[in-house]
């Protein structure tokens, strides 16, 4: 069964929600979802960026003026 | 029809440029810059002036700082704000990132987490501005300028600057995380 997370990177800035995504999906299983929150434009770029070169399923999701939800599915 | 969904909109305004092409403007910009105003971009010593500006407004001298002894730093000073192309360039910065945010409608005044972003955001300007003006340039003025007018300068300033990135990479997975 998997499972989801939200991981909450509002008012962080780069690189910091990346490095929480990654020691985030190090705890995760294959199947996992970690729902990323963040405020930072330069984050939407580089959390999704990431997470596509490791294999993981990625969708960005634009919630509200400068808010992002980015979901990140471990798939490997 | 919904603007939202321009093509011409979501390419220009919404989405962010690729690496590529904003070091393309950036080079094209940095060009004109030096055939118009005679010098190389700069963004970190205009402050060093703002706050000159800014402390003889409020009564202080700086005539015999060592930073502003030279004939050419007293004239800039004397001159003033408006006369001074490098300061209107960093206010064309400044407004030009506002209204990029507002065009592709993502401004927003964001919440401070924790004392320590506070606490690391003034030491870290300090540390920056600091050092940017002992090296006599910050990543534009002695970096970028610097590789650009092949100066070995410049190459320098980019292995020391990778180095302190590193150094301030560990300190912040070690204090932020």
């Amino acid at each position: 069964m998997s499972k989801e997370y939200e991981l909450d990177c509002m008012g962080e800035a780069c690189p910091v929600p990346l490095i929480k995504l990654e020691n985030k999906l190090n705890e995760l299983e294959v199947g996992d979802l970690v729902i990323v929150q963040i405020d930072h434009s330069c984050a939407m770029k580089n959390v999704p960026e990431w997470a596509r070169k490791q294999g993981h399923n990625v969708e960005i999701e634009e919630v509200d003026d400068g808010e992002w939800e980015v979901f990140v599915e471990k798939a490997v | 029809m919904d603007i939202k969904n321009n093509e011409f909109y979501k390419k220009w305004f919404k989405n962010s440029y690729t690496y590529v092409a904003g070091a393309v403007l950036l080079s094209i910009m940095q060009i004109v810059t030096l055939a118009s105003t005679g010098n190389p971009w700069g963004v970190s010593g205009v402050f060093a002036n703002w706050g000159a500006w800014i402390y003889e407004a409020i009564g202080g001298s700086v005539d015999k700082w060592y930073y502003f002894s030279s004939k050419g730093a007293q004239a800039t000073l004397e001159a003033g704000f408006l006369n001074h192309a490098p300061s209107m360039r960093n206010i064309g910065i400044i407004f030009g990132a506002l209204f990029a945010s507002f065009a592709a409608s993502q401004f927003k005044i964001k919440k401070i987490k924790s004392k320590k972003q506070i606490f690391a955001a003034i030491f870290g300007g300090l540390l920056m501005g600091y050092g940017a003006r002992i090296g006599f340039g910050c990543n534009i003025g002695a970096l970028y300028s610097g590789i650009a007018s092949l100066s070995l300068s410049g190459w320098v300033f980019a292995v020391f600057m990778f180095l302190g990135a590193v150094v301030g990479s560990k300190l912040l997975v070690k204090y932020f995380m």
